[in-house]
């Protein structure tokens, strides 16, 4: 599709996140997994070795492990602003998910669309608007139409 | 005798047949049962047909550990009693004992003894005015009282609070009988927070959050977005009266295409023969009311080009300022 085409959104943070202080912006983790499926085999390595360390290190965010029986582990991600996204973990190691973990971490919460530019500004012009004079030698507006320049201030 | 004999051969032939017919039948495919496309998408619209639920209603919610990350994620240190305390509201109270009430519990077990957070609320909203009004006179001590109020206002306003509040989730912690959580409760409960952390870890830590998460929603702001001036020229004249400089001349500086459908009239306001300010307009009211305007910005020092705001923390400055006094 073209650029148009495709939804957008302006470069942004919630709540100017980090201009204060930085907030983590993932609040809730629930990780669901089956005791016997061979698909959650690294998933299940993931919770012996390394959901405790996790939650040690990120006391901000709050880690569920929810073991049922299920044929696709999957782990949910709640974001502050009400944003949910869920990730499939079938038959991934436990190395992918820690990294799949991780970046949920280390996201926003707000939509992942195309970001217009890698910059943003509420002000895009410090000139301002354009209007008539806009370069014009400001005695262009005293004179009036068909007087000539008696005396010009630079001479 | 071999037509007797010959029958029940037949019979049983014509039974072996059927019995084959009969698996044969069972072995021709059928149409699957369990693959009902339509369920899904059934569901699914079931599920956005559902009125919102509370996230404590779904599954996987620990109260307590939610609140300690709570605490952990806005970096503050927080008794977390006091926590607890500031997310209760009174409706809930109310409502909570009402439900035990229509259960037919005894007097005894209504009873929730939980305090509500009005007096932390209350706490909290006086020391961040406070605080915020202490803030803005420091940073532009041009500006009259008015219109610092008026910040202060803008930033403690209903719409502004419970914007934060919902960007830092509180309505998942807030146990109010309402849901969706109103937008005063929502400011309410943000308040209560403030005073929960004053009373746990002292009034500095609660400027500096004060400071952290209300004032980056300034950024971009005009002042005369926050601040209704009707009439900014009487305001210029007070000012001015007050600084002993003689009252702004408005004069038309530059004009163009008066008699159009798009005229553009530059009026600038002179005090002893200095332009003060120029501004721009449609007609020559509006070009010298934003003309005064753009000189009560300039006045006040709160242009669009002032300094951003310094948001290091002081303990650091004392630090910098220990070690230098040090060498």
């Amino acid at each position: 599709m073209t650029g148009r085409g495709t939804p957008s959104r302006y470069l942004a943070s919630v709540l100017r996140n980090g201009v204060g202080r930085y907030v983590c912006q993932l609040q809730r983790l629930t990780l669901t997994l089956s005791r016997d499926a061979p698909s959650s085999r690294g998933a299940r390595e993931y919770v012996e070795e390394k959901v405790v360390d996790f939650a040690r290190q990120n006391p901000q965010i709050v880690f569920y492990v929810c073991p049922k029986k299920i044929r696709i582990p999957t782990v949910v991600a709640e974001y502050l602003n009400g944003t949910v996204e869920e990730k499939f973990l079938t038959s991934k190691t436990s190395d992918e998910i820690a990294e799949i973990i991780h970046k949920l971490a280390n996201q926003s919460g707000l939509e992942i669309i195309r970001i217009r530019k890698p910059f943003h500004t509420d002000n895009p012009s410090i000139q301002g608007q354009w209007h008539p004079f806009t370069n014009k030698p400001s005695v262009l507006s005293v004179q009036e139409i068909g007087q000539q320049c008696l005396s010009s201030p630079q001479k | 005798m071999a037509a007797a004999l010959l029958q029940p051969l037949g019979l049983q032939a014509c039974r072996r047949f059927l019995a084959a017919a009969a698996g044969r039948v069972t072995l021709r495919p059928q149409p699957r049962r369990d693959n009902k496309r339509w369920v899904r998408a059934y569901l699914e619209q079931q599920r956005r047909l559902e009125p919102p639920m509370r996230r404590s209603e779904k599954p996987n919610w620990d109260y307590h550990a939610e609140i300690q990350a709570f605490s952990y994620r806005l970096h503050e240190k927080f008794s977390l009693d006091l926590l607890k305390t500031a997310f209760v509201n009174h409706s809930y109270i109310e409502s909570e004992e009402a439900r035990r009430k229509m259960l037919g519990l005894e007097k005894e077990e209504i009873a929730l003894n939980l305090k509500d957070n009005q007096q932390l609320s209350e706490q909290g909203a006086s020391f961040s005015r406070c605080y915020l009004t202490e803030c803005f006179e420091k940073a532009f001590p041009k500006i009259p009282p008015a219109g610092i109020e008026a910040i202060v206002n803008f930033l403690t306003s209903e719409e502004l609070v419970s914007y934060l509040a919902r960007n830092l989730s509180l309505q998942d912690l807030t146990l109010c009988a309402e849901f969706p959580v109103p937008p005063n409760m929502l400011q309410q409960t943000f308040f209560a927070v403030i005073g929960a952390l004053h009373q746990s870890s002292g009034p500095q830590r609660t400027e500096i959050f004060v400071r952290d998460f209300f004032i980056p929603q300034l950024i971009g702001k005009d002042l005369f977005e926050l601040w209704n001036v009707v009439n900014p020229m009487g305001l210029l004249m007070e000012e001015l009266a007050q600084r002993n400089v003689s009252p702004p001349e408005p004069r038309l500086t530059r004009q163009s295409g008066a008699t159009t459908a798009l005229p553009l009239f530059f009026v600038g306001l002179y005090c002893d023969k200095k332009l003060l300010a120029e501004g721009t307009g449609e007609t020559i009211l509006a070009a010298e009311e934003e003309a005064s305007r753009v000189a009560l910005r300039k006045l006040y020092g709160f242009t669009e080009n002032r300094q951003p705001w310094d948001y290091s923390s002081p303990k650091q400055e004392q630090k910098a300022k220990n070690v230098i006094s040090s060498n």
